[in-house]
């Protein structure tokens, strides 16, 4: 698989409220949201960016499609540093790359009818007109609103919130993109309609060969939607491999306790108690040594002292964590 | 032995459109002692219900019908006076953002005492020990009292309102989605303490929830609404192990698995009806693979079935079978 992004060393650092003291000092705190990622991500790969909030894998998404800037390190996108691009360049690359929002209902201007929210996209990237009509009509069938004329003339409140999320999927279609990253895109949808957009997803990497980051808190729509997971924690990433493996073989301890505490809708589910302590806003003043350290029941000495680097223990699964 | 009876219970509210009928004629029972949870998607009337049991609506509201039997009394019947100085002491209420129940000018300590003083007449100096004894009984430090909300994360802050809740002993507890907003640890963790804590002191509990995994993690009996209705009611082994209904059928299955298997998840398309119209037959009829003509015609009344549960369906006779179909996503594709 040839790589189509690759970020090094990536880092973003948000300024935070300073104390008078801080001031005084001359002192410029900041939030470590994304704190050195080090992530390839192959063409017509599916990666799931899994985390709790406050992880920094929302900022990781935008960084990748360069909606922010990184305060250190880069980002490659088929072999091109983002930082670089600028005009035409830019704009193509605006074309190939893609967001899906979480909320379908502030993702679509709600004077625009449907019609016109998928036109939209393709007048800003001067697609000849003549092809908006079959292009619309192929996004359309790829969420699966094969009935198009049904849905041209519809205004977003028109629309149930799962048809809706479809056309926000669709208008993210409508240029072909390469790469697209969705940030929690069924969270806002109740359960029986989110099912119809994870297939809808699942399909389009199968037939468009899509790459694709899908951000989330649900470990089980991320093993469902993406063959590989990589876990977030406080900026940095823990852990990373195939989704089936993560889940059935999980390395690193914050992992474990993941995939232990996620609920289950059967009855027969351990309820064993968390090998986990304590809170993520506890935990967020800890620089250098592992992030995970005060929540971890196996910390020991190295772990304050030493950061563990990411370690691959079976092939593409890799993990930061000393003790492996 | 119930210490709540839902029995027909109708809520109503005024819209611009016209009257939603947004609870419509739900019965359930919840036994001493025992976690119910009550399951459904937004729009469902889980949390109209609620509010209706504490006795908290707003003024387009309006019960319509049915009783509310709780220790020999019909909630419905008592005075907005009586009802007040039942709440807290005998029914308490967990919201599913503690901000909203926390006020965030007073320290957590001060408005903890408060409640015991006012509501459980107790000086301030035992009101001061017990709100103590509650944090530490919720897994919370009580020098943490003296902190004002916003201090608190969100783990911390559901922990407070299930010790506020606790505070006067109730004997009924309802909560409305209380982790909800957290993330999957710290709603482990939050949903453990509460477990723990309703076992040993023997609450009985209303959980409501969106989540069907919370109902099968945490509840022993589960209650499925839809559309303001109650369509499938039982033993939370029953209902989820064997649903009777297609709508649970398909909520079963529309929820990807961690452990994988479970193939392709179940879309129900379409969505639940306009409840300032709802339709004079099953109000699934719509969404519902299993259709039938006489359906449309007819409100299925909840049956018994041979689960030992009731479900509202025409079709329970043949449950096994739709069981097996509703288990395959192309079932439930529209063509």
């Amino acid at each position: 698989m040839a790589p189509l992004v690759v970020a090094s060393g990536l880092e973003k650092h948000f300024p935070v409220t300073r104390r008078l003291g801080e001031v005084l000092r001359g002192e410029r705190p900041v939030s470590r949201a994304v704190d050195g990622i080090d992530l390839t991500i192959g063409e017509g790969e599916t990666v799931g960016l899994l985390g709790e909030s406050g992880c920094g894998k929302t900022t990781t998404g935008r960084l990748l499609l360069k909606l922010t800037r990184p305060t250190a390190g880069t980002i490659r996108f088929d072999g091109g540093d983002l930082a670089d691009l600028a005009g035409a360049a830019l704009k193509r690359f605006r074309r190939e790359v893609q967001l899906v929002f979480q909320n379908p209902f502030d993702a679509i201007n709600p004077r625009f009818t449907v019609f016109r929210a998928l036109r939209e996209p393709l007048q800003n990237a001067g697609v000849p007109k003549e092809e908006h009509p079959e292009r619309m009509r192929v996004a359309m069938h790829r969420v699966r609103l094969p009935d198009v004329e049904g849905y041209y003339d519809r205004y977003p409140h028109q629309l149930s919130g799962g048809q809706l999320q479809r056309v926000v999927l669709a208008r993210a279609l409508v240029l072909e993109p390469r790469f697209i990253v969705a940030d929690e895109p069924v969270s806002m949808l109740d359960v029986s309609v989110r099912a119809g957009i994870l297939n809808v997803m699942r399909d389009v990497h199968a037939t468009m060969g899509l790459t694709a980051v899908y951000i989330s808190h649900d470990f089980a729509l991320v093993r469902y939607v993406c063959a590989r997971t990589v876990v977030m924690y406080l900026g940095k990433m823990v852990e990373d491999g195939p989704s089936a493996e993560v889940v059935a073989r999980p390395l690193h301890p914050y992992t474990r306790a993941l995939v232990q505490a996620v609920p289950v809708p059967r009855v027969d589910q351990s309820r064993e108690p968390l090998p986990i302590k304590g809170s993520l806003s506890a935990a967020q003043a800890q620089v250098g040594g592992c992030r995970f350290r005060d929540r971890c029941p196996y910390a020991f000495a190295r772990c304050a002292d030493e950061e563990p680097p990411m370690r691959e223990v079976a092939p593409g699964h890799r993990a930061a964590c000393h003790l492996l | 032995m119930s210490v709540l009876s839902v029995q027909d219970l109708e809520v109503y509210y005024k819209t611009d459109r016209g009257v939603a009928q947004a609870v419509r004629g739900a019965s359930f029972e919840v036994p001493e002692g025992q976690v119910v949870g009550v399951v459904g998607e937004s729009g469902c009337g889980k949390t109209t219900l609620a509010r209706a049991i504490i006795g908290v609506m707003p003024k387009t509201a309006r019960i319509a019908g049915g009783r509310l039997m709780f220790q020999g009394v019909d909630l419905l019947g008592l005075s907005p006076r009586e009802m007040a100085s039942r709440r807290w002491r005998d029914i308490a209420f967990i919201p599913q953002s503690a901000m909203n129940s926390l006020d965030p000018v007073y320290r957590v300590g001060t408005q903890m005492a408060e409640v015991l003083v006012e509501r459980g007449g107790m000086d301030k100096r035992a009101a001061r020990r017990r709100a103590a004894e509650l944090f530490d009984m919720v897994g919370l430090d009580p020098g943490r009292l003296r902190d004002f909300p916003h201090q608190y994360s969100g783990g911390m802050r559901q922990r407070a309102a299930i010790a506020l809740a606790l505070a006067l002993e109730p004997r009924l507890v309802i909560a409305d989605e209380p982790v909800t907003a957290l993330d999957v640890i710290i709603q482990r963790q939050v949903l453990d303490t509460f477990k723990e804590l309703q076992g040993r002191l023997g609450l009985s509990v209303i959980l409501i929830t969106h989540d069907i995994s919370v109902v099968a993690y945490a509840s022993d009996r589960v209650v499925v609404m839809y559309a303001g209705e109650v369509i499938e009611s039982g033993a939370t082994a029953e209902v989820l192990g064997r649903p009777f209904h297609p709508y649970t059928m398909g909520l079963c299955k529309a929820f990807p698995e961690l452990h994988g298997g479970g193939g392709t998840l179940v879309p129900i398309e379409g969505s639940p009806p306009d409840l300032i119209a709802p339709p004079e037959g099953c109000s699934f009829a719509d969404r519902c693979p299993f259709v039938e003509p006489e359906c449309r015609t007819a409100r299925p009344p909840l049956v018994d079935v041979a689960s030992g549960s009731l479900a509202a369906c025409r079709r329970t006779s043949e449950a096994e079978e739709l069981r097996v179909l509703a288990g395959e996503a192309g079932t439930w594709l529209r063509s």
